[in-house]
């Protein structure tokens, strides 16, 4: 597409198209992060001018025992997400992709939890979950009729539950995977099977590499979405019984209701260094800035 | 010869096909069963849901649903999840396709670093910003309105929304842009009348993903609104059960509503969702 003068013409016009967009962009991303960037290094109640405090609310932040667990729980779940949750996904992208009788309607039904609201999804697994009408409890009393278990309200079972919630549902991950799957060349498959590949053989050493993208892709996504993890707790454990479940965004809502904004920001700055470590170190780890074919 | 392999393909495969029917139907199960148990229950009176939990329900009775309408105010939360929901959503669509035409069909300097500083924000988690729009908002005097969420929910499409319809109007061949000019047609003309037209795929796709995340979203329902009045379903929902927690039946009525929407219209329009979510690793 050439300048030309006709096009020199437009480019105030196309200028005045993106101002909206940057109004958002500043409203709603910049001004924001760097708020809570500046005022995570002040006390401040909303009200009143912050004042500088240093490193204290980071340090607050850090010596909280609920900080600590919030740490362990993140670690877990990561370590999770990142082998089985991911893994589950990965493997039905892989069976989805021999294309069994169904494939598509299974692909598509696999998608409805992802599109159900996660406030909702936690209340379907609130009661999913209840002792008393619960549905999986009933399952099990058929087998030990004496079975009594308050999933979400238990230690050591609300952590286990909470990672019911989401450990099989790995959908978007599948249809990232499957895109991939669906690009390789033909003539790859066509290759390795006259190299006397088996099924497997080919899986392993072509499928999987060539999917190394989406699968660094889905771990990013799937461990952030553990940093942000709000609904499933929220409105299922509130973070107990204890601080067995406690997590980061769970931290920053309570500092917000307590007007501790500072306290909160400080909260924001890690969950987002978080996210940030997550990124670099899949992508080192996954090559993910490498060409693959 | 090529009879004895085919035998034998399948003699091998066997065991694997067993397994990918297995990992097919434990896909479908925990897919499904969770929403159907949710629907099927909310037409069982309490005792039912208590003792009997396996069984089909007796009638399909609709008065929980329309006392959970009428008694409990959730005709009102609908309106306003699909009133906030929409208005978002078309404010949203306007706004970024017309960044997005900018940037795919004009050149101009700074428009690679807009576009990167646009997609980026999909790296930024929304809870991280929640004490400044909290701030933003209240000092907007708009905290506990229905316009509060409408200005948050726009700016969670934006990534997306630029992502798809600069894809789709690079898609657009160029001449058909310079003809209009030539003919004298005015810049506005030529994107509301020749180009976003032929980028409806795009619209619908972004369109559908923003909607839904809309329609599902409860953190900053929960942080800017507080009176009925605005609430939107997925919030009345949790506030529901927390005070209906006796009522089963109306409880699973209650979530029904809630979630039988978003999945008629994911049904609806599955191929642009799945086309989507596969592009971007996103949903709403």
């Amino acid at each position: 597409m050439p300048i030309n003068r006709i096009e020199r013409r437009y480019v105030p016009f196309a200028y005045a198209f993106l101002l909206p967009t940057i109004a958002v962009f500043l409203l709603f991303y910049l001004i924001p992060i760097v708020t809570v960037v500046l005022t995570s290094f002040t006390r401040w109640d909303g009200f009143s001018t912050p004042t500088f405090n240093g490193l204290t609310n980071y340090l607050r932040f850090f010596s909280q025992s609920s900080f600590l667990i919030s740490l362990r729980n993140l670690l877990l779940w990561s370590l999770i997400a990142a082998t089985l949750h991911v893994g589950f996904g990965v493997l039905v992208a892989f069976v989805l992709f021999q294309k069994p009788k169904g494939w598509k309607a299974v692909r598509g039904v696999y998608m409805i939890p992802n599109i159900v609201s996660s406030a909702a999804m936690a209340m379907i697994f609130r009661f999913m979950f209840n002792n008393d009408f619960g549905f999986l409890n009933s399952l099990i009393r058929l087998v030990r009729p004496s079975f009594q278990v308050n999933w979400f309200f238990e230690s050591p079972w609300a952590f286990v539950a909470v990672t019911l919630t989401w450990l099989f549902y790995g959908a978007i991950i599948t249809l990232i995977v499957l895109g991939d799957l669906m690009n390789i060349p033909s003539d790859l498959h066509d290759a390795a099977r006259i190299d006397g590949a088996t099924g497997f053989q080919a899986i392993l050493r072509i499928q999987l590499p060539l999917c190394r993208y989406a699968i660094g892709t889905s771990i990013i996504l799937s461990i952030t979405s553990r940093i942000a993890m709000y609904e499933a707790i929220a409105l299922t454990t509130r973070g107990g019984p204890g601080d067995d479940t406690m997590n980061i965004p769970i931290i920053l809502v309570k500092a917000i209701t307590d007007l501790n904004y500072g306290l909160a920001n400080a909260a924001a700055v890690f969950m987002f260094l978080m996210g940030m470590f997550t990124l670099w170190i899949i992508n080192r780890l996954f090559r993910m800035n490498n060409p693959i074919y | 010869m090529p009879d004895t392999s085919r035998t034998r393909n399948r003699l091998k495969f066997s065991g694997t096909t067993v397994f990918l029917y297995l990992v097919m139907l434990f896909v479908f199960i925990i897919s499904v069963f969770p929403v159907l148990w949710v629907v099927l229950s909310s037409f069982k009176d309490n005792s039912a849901i208590l003792s009997s939990p396996f069984s089909l329900p007796e009638r399909f009775d609709f008065n929980p649903f329309i006392q959970v309408f009428t008694q409990y105010n959730f005709g009102l939360y609908t309106i306003n999840s699909l009133v906030i929901a929409s208005v978002a959503t078309i404010i949203s669509l306007l706004i970024y396709s017309m960044g997005a035409y900018s940037i795919a069909k004009f050149r101009f300097p700074g428009k690679n670093l807009l576009y990167l500083l646009f997609t980026l924000t999909l790296l930024v988690p929304p809870h991280t910003k929640a004490q400044p729009i909290f701030s933003l908002i209240t000092n907007l005097g708009l905290s506990d309105t229905r316009f509060a969420l409408v200005f948050v929910y726009i700016s969670f499409g934006m990534a997306i929304t630029m992502f798809v319809m600069r894809i789709s109007f690079m898609s657009i061949p160029d001449s058909l842009n310079e003809a209009a000019f030539i003919e004298g047609a005015g810049f506005w003309r030529v994107y509301w009348s020749i180009d976003l037209p032929l980028a409806r795929t795009g619209l619908a796709t972004s369109g559908i993903m923003m909607f839904l995340g809309n329609w599902n979203e409860y953190f900053y329902a929960m942080l800017l609104t507080s009176s009925p009045r605005v609430r939107t379903l997925p919030l009345a929902l949790a506030f529901f059960t927390e005070a209906f927690s006796y009522d089963y039946t109306q409880m699973f009525a209650a979530l029904t509503i809630v979630i039988l929407p978003g999945i008629i219209m994911y049904i609806i329009t599955q191929e642009q969702v799945q086309a989507s979510v596969a592009s971007t690793g996103v949903k709403g």
